[in-house]
């Protein structure tokens, strides 16, 4: 082979090369990432209620600047509760008031529910999502005249979050949506049998 | 490759210097490399060519799976489980929490409706109506990260408090100077603005290519201040 047969040889193969690497590196991204809001969301993991992400600003007050959304809405108060159901099925209750309330699940992979406040059964919204195997244990454990009204949702993955979002319609209504992301609570549900003896 | 093309670099070499020097260079070292420096150098452009489009592809917005409508662009699908990777990069990358499908709709406009660039420095009127949603917001916003010498009036409308016509139609004027009725400021003084809708509790996210141009607010452009 000349010279230049080798080199072009060479030139071809780094490309072949180049859109592996390239389809590699957008696979990776997501996983690899340390400040995606997967794991940002971890550090509010501890708490039993919903994390505020982006906080409205309110008066004379200005958004703080926790908030790490790019380009957040400013009239939409953005709060996420971080599970992982290797520690038990995850809880989420939230009261419904007078303003709009979302519900959204995302798992590794992206967003797999969404429930809005208008799902509400008598003015609560009480969602748990839980792996395969702790629905199937839920179910087999449910008392047949106890009528539930939670969401069940299964989950892909262990580890996500739950985003909740409150609109505030007027500038006035900001303090009571920054208020009612604090409210939603996040627990880990307690398993059936300590259920039952207390 | 014949006789006359080979000696053209030489003859240019000589005649401007530099850049006929570096072609020279780079043809002998072709002509020496040996079969190691080749491998080095394959995967050298191979991993250089790979991170650097990556990371072009997922800077910044999302590079594909929007819907056009009008001067709009639907993005139904970048937080739903079917978000194609490069959205998920892309979310990853600016830790964004996009919107669920049974949440809402983004749509962004970067242009006007004749396919001009949306510029801080000139005047248009976002006129018309919204697809159903239980609520909405318009905002604007500037590339990068916002002045805090200059802090914003108002950086959006809510469906709630938005001024309508008696048929339920309104008109946003966005501008950089003082406007009656729903004024919305420019963020900026000068250069380019993108504008956001979104739509709440909407049955649109889920046949966003269904969306009729009627059915989203027109963007015209009024003026300049040049």
């Amino acid at each position: 082979m000349t010279p230049r047969g080798r080199f072009l040889l060479a030139t071809t193969t780094s490309l072949v090369l180049a859109g592996l690497v390239h389809i590699g590196v957008v696979l990776l991204i997501p996983r690899l990432a340390e400040a995606d809001s997967l794991s940002r969301a971890r550090v509010g993991e501890t708490l039993d209620h919903a994390m505020p992400v982006y906080t409205l600003a309110t008066g004379d007050t200005a958004s703080p600047p926790e908030a790490w959304l790019p380009i957040p809405d400013p009239a939409v108060a953005v709060g996420i509760c971080a599970y992982d159901l290797a520690d038990g099925p995850m809880r989420v209750s939230a009261r419904t008031g007078p303003l709009m309330l979302s519900l959204a699940v995302h798992g590794r992979r992206g967003a797999f529910y969404a429930v809005t406040d208008q799902a509400a059964v008598r003015g609560g919204l009480d969602l748990v999502v839980l792996t395969r195997a702790q629905y199937d244990e839920a179910l087999a454990n449910a008392d047949e005249n106890d009528v539930t009204r939670d969401v069940r949702i299964v989950a892909p993955d262990a580890k996500g979050y739950v985003v909740v979002r409150v609109i505030a319609a007027l500038p006035s209504q900001r303090p009571a949506a920054n208020a009612a992301v604090q409210a939603v609570s996040c627990t880990v549900d307690l398993p059936v049998e300590d259920k039952a003896g207390g | 490759m014949n006789a006359a093309d080979r000696a053209a670099p030489d003859r240019r070499a000589r005649a401007d210097g530099t850049p006929g020097r570096v072609v020279g260079a780079v043809r002998r070292a072709i002509r020496r490399a040996s079969t190691v420096s080749l491998i080095l150098y394959t995967l050298a452009l191979g991993a250089g060519i790979g991170l650097a489009t990556a990371d072009y592809a997922t800077r910044g917005g999302y590079p594909f799976g929007g819907v056009t409508v009008g001067a709009w662009t639907a993005w139904p699908r970048t937080g739903s489980v079917g978000a194609d990777p490069y959205a998920r990069a892309v979310n990853a990358r600016r830790s964004e929490i996009p919107l669920a499908v049974g949440e809402g709709m983004l749509l962004t406009a970067a242009q006007d409706d004749a396919g001009q660039g949306l510029d801080a420095a000139c005047t248009y009127a976002i006129a018309g109506i919204t697809p159903p949603a239980r609520a909405w917001t318009v905002t604007i916003a500037g590339r990068g990260p916002r002045d805090p010498a200059h802090p914003s009036l108002r950086e959006g409308f809510t469906s709630t408090e938005i001024l309508r016509e008696p048929d339920g139609r309104f008109v946003i004027t966005l501008s950089p100077e003082v406007q009656p009725g729903n004024w919305l400021p420019m963020p900026r003084a000068s250069g380019p603005v993108r504008l956001a809708l979104r739509l709440y509790d909407t049955p649109v996210a889920a046949s966003a290519g269904t969306l009729d141009r009627a059915a989203l607010p027109a963007i015209t452009r009024t003026g300049c201040a040049a």
